[in-house]
């Protein structure tokens, strides 16, 4: 063992001897094993939450588009020569499956003096894998339930569709409208928050919503990387012609807010263990102030300022590590406990899950650690720059005084 | 092999400006014995701590085996003091949380050596002192006399050409204080070590080669 260790392990050894180094000791090492654990649950209860929610987000969101540039207010003719010429390139790309028009746009259901405003999805070969539709071969009117309890609609049951961009007749402009038969109602898992689409067929929307703003929606190959895929759409498609969004983008805002989230919940929880760093800055001048004459002892025998320093950063270390890793693994053990046997319960009509589940990453665990290591060296390397400044002189007569 | 000259040394103590040392010379051979006494506060021990390279001189130079001591950096003075200076303090500053051996060997620890390589070496000096079944014990379990001497094998383990004590006996009784010098002496004779010795009494004092006494902040003939 090297000289600073050996010193530093003999004056970690005293801390236990002298009751109030003992007692600052202890309680570094208690607020850094409170703090880390209290972190590593954090963070583990966060990413539970995300990874569900991002689970659920990647089910009912696309997990690749290509949105026409302009199609929206254009003629529906042009739009659809145009539509046909990507659907013919983007179905040629390596990892595509499958490539499918969809075409978004806003309208009215209409039963009796009942009215509901409405998003439309109209799709080209079958209902979008992310919407949850059951019967995935109904073709016609799929209403979600939401809608239907509104309008108090069944299948089999007609009602009125109605566009928002009028057509023009020699009496003037007049509302696009179709009576159609529900062919389906689809229930959402989703809270009831999110406005789901009624699906049409596109050749029974095409005439109706011919402004509505065209995407071509493409299915992955089970083995391709959506990234890649992305990545390589983006690049070769012309921007003027149409852009990319990916899963990611789609969902950029609420990603943000996660990751904000998360940050917000690091810094507040991480104030527990700059607290500890600081008992662990109190154990350590404590530490130097007893061993002064010591350490003026050893710098009169040789030892150069920086190799002081390291003795000090060292105790630190020696000081902190210990509740730091019993802190970490306490919390990830406690957070698979909670996960594993899913104890705190959730209302399943409020949430997307039934209890607060866990997930130790092992890049929070990485951050955690790294916080702590960042914490507890300062407040090391403030003592070990006292220590290595100390006037051996100085230091030495006051073992006399 | 010590070489000092024109050197002066002030502190500020208050608002009042004292000067401790004003323009000390000194020449030293090798295997020299110097004393130095002198009245309490004349700034003997300030002297031994500028020649240790443990101060630094308002002025003047300072050279120790050619090395100019008030030219060379903070780092590079502590291995000089490892290499070539051995301390002898008056209240043994023996590490309490190492024991005797550890502390003999610390300044071989200090310059890099394994423990292993050092404790045939250390184990022989407290030997020669009387104290190598007392090697496991730590300071607090021996006597007065018994720290001063480890301090002394502590200071000898590198074998630096010059040895500096500040009152080696200045707390011991008279029998433990015998004990200290008649080590320090066989050890002169021994090894050649140049020494210079701070003490208040005059029988450590006669069995050195030259005295010189230190008044006024000057270094005279005693």
């Amino acid at each position: 063992m090297g000289f600073v260790w050996h010193v530093a392990l003999r004056y970690f050894r005293s801390t236990r001897a002298d009751a109030h180094i003992r007692v600052l000791s202890s309680l570094t090492a208690g607020g850094l094993a409170v703090g880390t654990a209290a972190l590593v649950l954090a963070l583990a209860a966060l990413s539970g939450f995300q990874n569900h929610l991002l689970a659920d987000l990647a089910r009912h969101t696309p997990a690749l588009q290509l949105e026409l540039a302009g199609s929206r207010g254009r003629a529906a003719d042009n739009a659809g020569e145009e539509s046909a010429a990507l659907v013919a390139w983007a179905a040629a790309t390596n990892g595509v499956a499958e490539v499918q028009e969809l075409l978004y746009a806003r309208g009215w259901l209409a039963v009796g003096a009942s009215v509901e405003q409405v998003e439309v999805l109209a799709f080209e070969k079958a209902p979008p894998v992310w919407i949850p539709v059951e019967d995935r071969a109904v073709r016609g009117l799929i209403v979600p339930m939401a809608v239907a309890q509104k309008l108090g609609l069944a299948v089999g049951e007609t009602v009125r569709v109605f566009s928002p961009r009028p057509g023009l007749t020699p009496l003037g402009p007049r509302p696009r409208t179709r009576t159609l038969p529900v062919a389906g109602i689809y229930r959402s898992d989703r809270a009831d928050y999110e406005e789901l689409p009624v699906l049409l067929p596109l050749g029974e929307a095409a005439a109706l919503f011919a402004g509505g703003d065209r995407r071509l929606d493409i299915t992955l190959a089970p083995e391709a990387e959506p990234e890649q895929v992305a990545g390589f759409l983006r690049e070769s498609v012309d921007p003027a012609r149409a852009s990319v969004i990916g899963w990611r983008e789609a969902n950029r805002a609420l990603l943000f807010v996660l990751r904000l989230e998360k940050s917000l919940v690091f810094s507040a929880v991480v104030l527990i263990v700059a607290v500890a760093a600081f008992a662990l800055l109190a154990s350590l001048s404590l530490v130097l102030s007893s061993k002064r004459s010591e350490v003026g002892a050893l710098a009169a025998m040789g030892a150069p300022p920086a190799r002081l320093q390291r003795i000090f950063l060292a105790l630190g270390a020696l000081l902190s590590v210990g509740g730091a890793c019993l802190g970490g693994a306490l919390g990830a053990g406690v957070a698979a406990f909670l996960d594993h046997f899913r104890v705190i319960s959730l209302p399943a009509d409020v949430y997307i899950v039934e209890y607060v589940p866990f997930l130790v990453r092992g890049s929070d665990v990485l951050i955690v650690v790294a916080s702590t290591v960042v914490f507890t060296g300062a407040a090391s390397l403030l003592s070990a720059r006292r220590a290595s400044r100390l006037d051996p002189v100085e230091a030495m007569r006051s073992a006399r005084t | 092999m010590i070489s000092a000259a024109g050197v002066t040394k002030a502190y500020r103590d208050g608002e009042v400006r004292r000067q401790v040392l004003r323009g000390v010379d000194l020449e030293l051979g090798p295997g020299e014995t110097v004393a130095i006494v002198g009245p309490s506060g004349s700034g003997k021990s300030t002297l031994l701590n500028i020649l240790g390279a443990l101060d630094t001189a308002d002025a003047g130079t300072v050279r120790i085996d050619g090395v100019d001591l008030s030219a060379s950096r903070p780092a590079a003075l502590a291995g000089f003091r490892n290499r070539s200076l051995g301390f002898v303090f008056q209240f043994h500053q023996l590490l309490p949380d190492f024991t005797s051996i550890e502390n003999v060997i610390m300044p071989g620890r200090i310059a890099g050596r394994s423990a292993a390589s050092l404790q045939a070496e250390g184990l022989e000096l407290l030997d020669q002192v009387g104290l190598r079944d007392r090697a496991g014990d730590f300071p607090q379990q021996l006597s007065g006399g018994e720290r001063q001497r480890v301090a002394i094998c502590r200071a000898l383990v590198l074998e630096p050409p010059v040895l500096l004590a500040d009152e080696p006996t200045g707390n011991l009784d008279a029998a433990s204080g015998e004990q200290v010098l008649e080590l320090l002496g066989g050890l002169r004779r021994r090894r050649g070590t140049t020494m210079v010795l701070v003490t208040h009494n005059p029988e450590v004092a006669s069995r050195c080669g030259r005295v010189l006494r230190l008044d006024g902040g000057r270094l005279t003939p005693a």
